[in-house]
């Protein structure tokens, strides 16, 4: 079954070809990063302007590289939230021609059930399973019993973890996207500063990061108020040792309470080097899973796997009054 | 038997939504509504329904025409994204319109000012001069002053905030402009973002 997967809601425009939800016969991604970096993150009105630029463009040259035409796909899968609305509408309506001019059915997948399944195009799934979702927009630990279906054990009560990252970044003046910057600094310091691990013990499977951001750009800021030297690789390595630290012990928590067969680290964060040691080091009785660094960030072939999945599951698809939703619950798409 | 041209009109750049189905110069069918901020939950079903009952499939248009605004940037963009998607999936030509000199067509009036307000006092507007042939430009679209713009115009006008077009006019006109690339088409959106503004401060 050939799948084609549109993703449109932030600020990559991508359209992939997957078979039978883990064979990638093309995702093709058109990146804004360097647009949005002057702006210190991404200015939704620049995205849409952005998407409809790119879009017929993006949608040609991956039909073209999985070498197929329209007349062979099966099944369009294309996010419907959450996101950016102005963003999302246009991935959406390119989809909903496609599902018109050739008669081909439509399905609306969530964005993080497609980056849960962005392992499964390399890994495969075995259930029950644990995935640790952190983007930029998320930091949630879901529970999977099978195939799409998601029941989410706990989220961040406030900051997600990358947009904690990105302000860390902005005060270290390490610019934007922050995380890719403070992860690699944090490689080279130590952790000196001790910062404080938020709901480390509490009994739940929540987390929080908007004190503990608070506390990193408080510190700075007094720092400099007493003309102190500020070592940005130590700064670094505190924050993201406090950061990990916190994800790791909930996801052990949940691992063992859970007993999963299986644990998968989803969303742009997966890409974080301190956050895959850390992990793979406390977890070694099962299999640690993270995707391939292409499928960490945003990309189309991801929400191909998750569209076929869940075409598979409730055997209907949506119809062409689909719509976008900027703010949408993981736990509804069930 | 000669086959006969086959035409869809597609404007969203305001509250209202406009699909139209020409055959031949002519008008066979449209659909003109107000929508409630929902032209992306609507335009496919609308296009199916409009075209289901002329037994015309996307396949089968010859040409797609699209109103590139000025106008709503959200509402403006879906009428893009499905006008660009039409010609490129079935490599037919794309015309763009300034979706001001769609709705200044509804107009009897010899002199028209079509008008998308824009707030604080400012709007899109353009001026035209047409008569029951043809349509064209005295001044193109603008984003200014409501009354600075009105106090340049000398003729008697008619001021058109909506209003069905009148699209046998536009395409006698010189306003259709035909798109060399597909992919490069992007909305007349007439004014750079706020985020861009302030950063060149």
């Amino acid at each position: 079954m050939y799948v084609l997967g549109v993703e449109t809601s932030c600020d990559e425009t991508s359209v992939s070809v997957v078979k039978d939800g883990n064979i990638v016969l093309s995702n093709e991604v058109l990146s804004q990063i360097d647009i949005h970096q002057s702006y210190g993150g991404v200015v939704p009105e620049i995205a849409s302007r952005e998407h409809i630029k790119g879009i017929t463009y993006v949608f040609d040259q991956a039909i073209k590289k999985a070498n197929l035409s329209y007349e062979d796909i099966d099944l369009i899968a294309v996010t419907k939230g959450p996101g950016l609305i102005g963003s999302l509408l246009i991935g959406i309506n390119a989809a909903k021609v496609i599902s018109l001019n050739y008669h081909i059915p439509i399905i609306g997948v969530h964005h993080i059930s497609g980056h849960i399944y962005a392992n499964y195009i390399e890994h495969g799934m075995e259930f029950p399973l644990l995935a640790l979702v952190v983007s930029g927009g998320h930091t949630e630990l879901v529970l999977m019993k099978e195939h799409f279906s998601f029941e989410k054990l706990g989220e961040t009560q406030d900051d997600a973890v990358g947009e904690a990252y990105d302000k860390v970044a902005r005060i270290l003046g390490l610019g934007y996207p922050g995380g890719p910057a403070v992860d690699k600094l944090a490689n080279q310091g130590s952790d000196t500063f001790d910062f404080p691990r938020p709901m480390i013990h509490s009994d739940d499977y929540h987390f929080s990061f908007s004190g503990l951001k608070s506390h990193v750009i408080n510190k700075h800021h007094n720092m400099l108020q007493r003309n102190e030297e500020i070592n940005v690789k130590d700064f670094s390595a505190s924050f993201q040792e406090a950061v990990t630290d916190v994800l790791v012990a909930k996801t052990i928590k949940a691992k063992e309470n859970y007993q999963v067969k299986q644990v998968i680290v989803a969303g742009g964060v997966a890409a974080n080097s301190g956050l895959r040691k850390k992990i793979k080091a406390n977890i070694t009785d099962i299999p640690v899973y993270f995707p391939i660094m292409d499928y960490c960030t945003d990309n189309a072939a991801m929400i191909a796997s998750a569209g076929y999945f869940k075409y598979k599951k409730y055997g209907k698809s949506d119809d062409l009054y689909i719509n976008g939703y900027s703010r949408l619950d993981l736990e509804r798409e069930m | 038997m000669k086959k006969s041209l086959k035409r869809l009109v597609i404007d969203t750049a305001t509250k209202y939504m406009y699909l139209s189905l020409v055959v031949d110069d002519k008008e066979v069918d449209s659909f003109y509504q107000i929508g409630d901020n929902d032209h992306s939950v609507t335009i496919m079903p609308s296009l199916e329904d409009l075209l289901q009952k002329h037994s015309v499939e996307l396949k089968d248009l010859d040409e797609v025409i699209v109103g590139i605004g000025p106008g709503s940037y959200t509402g403006v963009r879906i009428g893009v994204t499905v006008g660009k998607m039409i010609a490129y999936l079935n490599n037919i030509p794309l015309y763009k319109v300034s979706s001001l000199a769609l709705m200044a067509s509804y107009s009897e009036h010899e002199y028209v000012l079509p008008l998308i307000d824009a707030r604080r006092g400012n709007a899109f507007m353009a001026f035209l001069k047409q008569s029951h042939q043809n349509i064209q430009y005295i001044h193109k679209d603008v984003l200014m002053n409501i009354n600075d713009f009105k106090e340049k115009q000398d003729k008697q006008y008619e001021v058109v905030e909506s209003g069905k077009p009148n699209i046998e006019k536009i395409l006698n006109s010189d306003l259709l402009e035909k798109i060399s690339d597909i992919h490069e088409l992007v909305p007349n959106y007439l004014q750079v973002t706020e985020a861009e503004r302030n950063l060149h401060k």
